[in-house]
């Protein structure tokens, strides 16, 4: 079983990171829309998502303007399966 | 990996996880495909066979052009569809470039190579309805494998996403890119 990650508590932070395990990259804009929350708070969690090394950004493109690209880096995975793992194991423990 | 003593109640742990995933099961429904994605990929694959055969069969310095002409045309139309997906929706799969474009798929791999390799012998045996035959089934192939892996990755998207590595995905191109080179300098 894997041990709950502190920086996933925040309920948006483990809709982020399960977004981005489904994909390649995502933009900014579509994680905005898909989250339900603003610029800034977005910005927020990926940037300290990407402090400790879970997420990774980069600047480009998307129809000729100028966006964020946001993946999931190798240990972002990881841990989002070891969290994952954790809260389903806290689950299973009443079932 | 940072540890918290803070759990979550089973309650709060199933209402958290439910609501991640359904976030994650709208993001992969809602990805659309450009116009004709299917039908342009089978239709380049189905250029291609035919154009591999023929400049295989042909061998001559035409014939080699030939060949690399068929597959500037499959990269060409693969590159604009993953450009035009990507525009439309925000969104990168690894899997939608390697798995369907590219046709690593096990169904789409091994119809290609049959059909490939059938319609190289046809070519040589001046069967050229055989041919045609051949790129047709090749390019169904890979249209079917192609509406296949997205009903997949839409079931499972957690494990289907991501496809393989882009770094084989570069290596497989950048091989074929030598081909063509090689064969055009060696005609």
């Amino acid at each position: 079983m894997g041990e709950l990650d502190r920086h996933l508590q925040p309920p948006a932070r483990l809709k982020l990171m399960t977004m981005l395990a489904t994909t390649s990259e995502v933009e900014f804009v579509v994680l905005r829309d898909g989250l339900d929350v603003s610029d800034s708070v977005l910005s927020k969690h990926v940037a300290a998502l990407s402090e400790v090394g879970y997420l990774r950004s980069r600047k480009g493109t998307r129809g000729g303007r100028r966006t964020t690209w946001v993946s999931l880096t190798g240990k972002g995975r990881k841990v989002l399966t070891e969290h994952v793992g954790a809260l389903r194991a806290i689950i299973a423990s009443v079932e | 990996m940072e540890t918290s003593p803070a759990r979550p109640t089973p309650e709060e742990a199933a209402a958290v996880l439910r609501d991640a995933e359904e976030s994650r099961d709208r993001l992969a429904e809602d990805l659309v495909l450009p116009p004709y994605f299917h039908a342009s990929i089978g239709a380049s694959i189905v250029a291609q066979i035919v154009t591999g055969a023929v400049g295989i069969a042909r061998q001559d310095g035409a014939g080699m052009r030939l060949v690399v002409l068929g597959l500037v045309v499959f990269y060409a139309v693969g590159a604009a569809q993953l450009f035009a997906f990507r525009r439309r929706n925000g969104v990168w799969l690894g899997g939608l470039m390697s798995r369907v474009v590219f046709g690593t798929a096990t169904l789409a791999s091994t119809v290609y190579a049959l059909a490939f390799g059938a319609a190289v012998w046809a070519a040589f045996a001046d069967l050229w309805w055989v041919v045609a035959i051949c790129a047709v089934v090749g390019g169904a192939g890979y249209v079917v494998s192609g509406v296949r892996w997205m009903r997949t990755y839409r079931s499972d998207p957690a494990r289907h996403g991501r496809g393989e590595s882009l770094l084989m995905v570069v290596l497989l191109v950048l091989s074929s890119v030598v081909l063509g080179v090689l064969l055009v300098i060696g005609s």
